[in-house]
């Protein structure tokens, strides 16, 4: 049987990779200390495939078909077509069994998923797989959660999800360890009139939440102030399904840094197996 | 309210090849897309953000007018300003009155 080993965080942003080089010299140290502190502990974990949860932006969907999860089954997928990301791997190794597995149970405990045989995956995936500078990268199973344009599903049903992902990681039929990745997050605001703005109070109450644990809190403080935190405070929800998935317990903060040179409350954690 | 038309016009700027051509001719790319109302082609043409940004997801607003050209921090400003309690230069007065 697959055996769960860990679940991982990080925030994402596009300037991290296109303002790369015009970042201030600290925020640079401090994004690079912490994406290698992450890879350090996912690498520990020793993952035979990983479970990455992102949202899409705008690169495989579109207002004419735009799912609420999407589970990629198949055995490759495409690397970003950002050109800010050209650096990154064209092709990327899915684990389709895994994925079919995990789409399968989904679909035997009532959720609906869209599937996809080949993904685009963006910036919200391949930042982090980027900067965590891992030497090889697990097979994945690629995950997009509607983080960008309501309706998004709701908090309650991304705890049903993240636990459906532990159920479906404890039953498939081989071994392999597995790892679930969320990327996404903190607050942040993208587009809007408030564009720039950083709601870290929020952040620090949805830190302290995971480290608490419980389900009920982290759901109270999301439905109550996670829209009015920016609109990419959406992608909260990768954190939340991760969290569930690692039975809501075990949240280890790596680092959290208000970042608005990249426009984002930015936080790494990992939970523990 | 979602416009279908601007959205899908911004969606498919993402191809290939379109961001050159439509920085050379603005007028060639959005004449393929005779669904645009025409006050949308009219912001389109002349950067008006605050127009666009409430007929459009806010992750494609960004992406249009750094397709656009628009600096940053002019896209920024633009959106500032359209924060409840702002007051424009024109209604406080700071314009024509030299």
């Amino acid at each position: 049987m697959a055996e769960f080993v860990g679940a991982f965080a990080a925030s994402h942003a596009p300037l991290i990779a296109r303002d790369w080089d015009k970042l201030p010299a600290a925020s640079r140290d401090i994004i690079t200390a912490d994406f290698r502190e992450l890879g350090k502990r996912l690498t520990a974990a020793k993952p035979d495939a990983m479970v990455i949860l992102s949202p899409d932006h705008w690169t495989n969907f579109f207002l004419d078909n735009l799912p609420s999860v999407c589970i990629g089954v198949g055995d490759s997928h495409d690397g970003p077509p950002e050109p800010f990301m050209k650096d990154f791997p064209r092709s990327i190794a899915g684990h389709a069994a895994l994925g079919r597995h995990i789409a399968a149970t989904a679909l035997n405990d009532d959720f609906e998923p869209s599937i996809s045989h080949r993904m685009a995956l963006d910036h919200g995936f391949c930042i982090p797989l980027q900067k965590m500078e891992l030497a090889r990268l697990p097979r994945i199973v690629p995950i997009v959660v509607n983080d960008l344009e309501p309706p998004m599903p709701s908090i309650k049903r991304c705890f049903a999800w993240g636990k459906l992902l532990a159920k479906a990681i404890a039953s498939y039929p081989e071994k392999l360890r597995v790892a679930v990745f969320a990327t996404g997050g903190l607050s942040h605001s993208i587009g809007e009139p408030t564009m720039g703005a950083i709601d870290e109070a929020f952040d620090r109450d949805c830190i302290k939440a995971f480290q608490k644990g419980d389900e009920g809190p982290i759901t109270a403080l999301l439905d109550a102030r996670m829209e009015a935190a920016g609109n990419g405070t959406h992608e909260v929800r990768n954190w939340v399904i991760a969290h569930a998935a690692a039975g809501s317990r075990g949240f280890d903060l790596i680092d959290y840094r208000n970042m608005p040179e990249v426009y984002v409350g930015c936080g790494w954690a990992s939970w523990s197996a | 309210m979602t416009d279908y038309w601007l959205s899908k016009f911004i969606y498919d700027l993402q191809k290939p090849g379109a961001i050159p051509e439509y920085r050379a001719d603005r007028g060639k790319v959005i004449a393929r897309y005779p669904q645009l109302e025409p006050e949308v082609v009219q912001a389109l043409l002349s950067d008006d953000v605050a127009f666009l940004a409430p007929r459009v997801n806010a992750y494609l607003l960004r992406y249009y007018f750094g397709f656009a050209g628009m600096s940053d921090e002019k896209f920024l400003a633009a959106l500032h300003a359209m924060q409840p309690g702002t007051v424009s230069k024109e209604e406080a007065g700071e314009t024509s009155h030299g």
